[in-house]
């Protein structure tokens, strides 16, 4: 996987008691169309605080293109902005 | 009494650090601390000197304080990132929130130093320490040094001994070893001008200082004399303070980004920095005594002027009007880089004597308490005075942030 952290358009779920869930994002491609992808399963979230900054990393699996892929998700607390960190 | 443990806890680097942790949480691939780099003021705004550098900028000789223009000279290829101080505010907070869950008694010294009392962890000492140098590392993603001593001198001098990401101890039976054969300017409280002084007569290391006479170093050097020499054997015994200093006066200044050289500008700055001041003891429900302002001009030659007001004060406008006066007093003419302005002789606004001989206007009073209302809920720019539009010269200055920030002491 390579880093890209990418701002993301992202809908998620809130719940009452764990962390949120994304659903499903949309991204600029290369031919600056959008693209949206949905998120199939969540394998882990994990919280970090670099910095004192807090951010959860999420590792899903999406499938794009008819492959199924996995790569990492970064939604920073703060801002309320989602990223695509790790494709 | 029973012998006290303390941490000093100082952050490695502090912004490069948390500027470098931050940046790699957004996805950036080189990590600032193993490459020659600053954090550096915008040399636009003359704000232009290094703030923090990274080992390997150490390592071209690059120090802290000096312009950009001479880092980059040392080093050509140097990294010069700007300084976010709500992101470094934002790193300290998480620091001492997890500090917090190892002892009540902490005390911020400033926004990378932290003292921490753990006496009551006994035996304990060292391997907690160093589990929190590994919690930090791990969970925060920068690195700290702790020095360990039974006070918070010794504690700070062991913190600074080698970094980073290092735990040593100083306790006094250490002190022969390990801080009396260090020069006499790495002593806390020894600056370039006392270490001058004591060079002149032959006193080169902490060691040399601490075995001087102490009626020698007394009537020499007088009290200031007399605490460099206790702290050169070690003696320091005050306590772990978690809650802030009294404050003794208030103050803030501005290097302005061109040279001012007409009356008109220079009385805009002044009112700029006497709105900060004011608000600020208006906040903290004080009313000073005596204003003083001072100047520096281009050849960086610094001067000042101070008055005793008949009536302690507050308010905007007779702190504006009292360093006008002042600035037509010393104003020698020649361009002025930096202003200052503080307030000092504070005491609390609860009662107040009034003069027969001078103006007291309460409607003013509630104008700034209304004023100050609008601009905490709304933001510092919500309400400025007519003069500051299209000035180019910012309506309040001072201070580096809006949000209170933890400022170097030279009190213990």
């Amino acid at each position: 996987m390579k880093v890209l952290m990418k701002p993301i358009e992202m809908i998620a779920w809130f719940t009452k008691d764990k962390k949120p869930i994304p659903l499903r994002y949309r991204i600029i491609d290369e031919n600056n169309t959008y693209k949206v992808i949905k998120v199939d399963r969540v394998l882990f979230a994990e919280e970090e605080k670099l910095a004192g900054n807090r951010m959860i990393v999420y590792r899903c699996e999406s499938k794009i293109n008819n492959l199924r892929r996995i790569y990492e998700l970064k939604y920073e607390i703060d801002s309320c902005s989602w990223f695509l960190y790790k494709f | 009494m029973k012998n006290r443990i303390i941490f000093h806890i100082d952050v490695n680097s502090a912004y490069l650090s948390w500027e470098a942790a931050y940046r790699l949480q957004h996805g950036e691939s080189v990590d600032l601390r193993t490459i020659p780099s600053v954090v550096g003021g915008d040399e636009k705004k003359r704000h232009g000197i290094v703030l923090a550098k990274s080992i390997p900028a150490k390592e071209y000789g690059i120090v802290t304080g000096e312009s950009l223009y001479s880092a980059r000279q040392k080093c050509p290829n140097l990294t010069i990132v700007p300084p976010n101080y709500e992101r470094y505010l934002k790193a300290s907070n998480s620091m001492i929130d997890l500090l917090n869950e190892y002892s009540p008694l902490i005390q911020r010294f400033s926004i990378d130093e932290v003292f921490m009392d753990c006496s009551h962890l006994e035996d304990n000492f060292l391997q907690v320490a160093y589990e929190i140098k590994e919690r930090i590392r791990e969970e925060l993603g920068f690195t700290v040094n702790i020095g360990i001593s039974t006070n918070k001198l010794l504690a700070k001098m062991a913190s600074d001994f080698k970094k980073p990401d290092k735990v040593h101890t100083l306790f006094p039976g250490e002190i022969e070893e390990k801080m009396w054969p260090l020069p006499v300017g790495k002593l806390f409280m020894i600056g370039v001008k006392t270490q001058r002084k004591l060079n002149d007569r032959g006193i080169y290391t902490i060691g040399q200082l601490a075995k001087l006479d102490r009626e020698y170093i007394c009537s020499w050097l007088k009290k200031p004399g007399l605490l460099i020499w206790e702290y050169a054997n070690g003696i320091e015994n005050s306590r772990v303070r978690n809650t802030p200093y009294p404050v003794k006066s208030i103050g803030n200044s501005t290097t302005t980004a061109y040279d001012v050289d007409n009356k008109k500008e220079a009385y805009m700055f002044l009112l700029a920095i006497a709105e900060m001041v004011a608000m600020r003891a208006r906040n903290l429900d004080l009313i000073g005594k005596v204003v003083s302002v001072s100047l520096r001009d281009q050849s960086f030659f610094s001067y000042s002027h101070q008055k005793k007001l008949n009536i302690a004060t507050n308010s905007t406008k007779i702190i504006y009007e009292t360093s006008k006066k002042l600035f037509d007093e010393m104003w020698n003419g020649k361009p002025i880089r930096r202003f200052n302005i503080s307030l000092s002789e504070l005491s609390s606004n609860e009662f107040c004597q009034l003069s027969l001989l001078e103006d007291y206007d309460e409607r003013e009073e509630k104008l700034n308490k209304a004023i100050d209302q609008i601009r905490y809920k709304y933001g510092y720019n919500s309400i400025i005075r007519s003069c500051f539009l299209h000035s180019g010269i910012k309506p309040i200055i001072g201070g580096v942030m809006e949000d209170e920030y933890p400022m170097m002491s030279s009190i213990i």
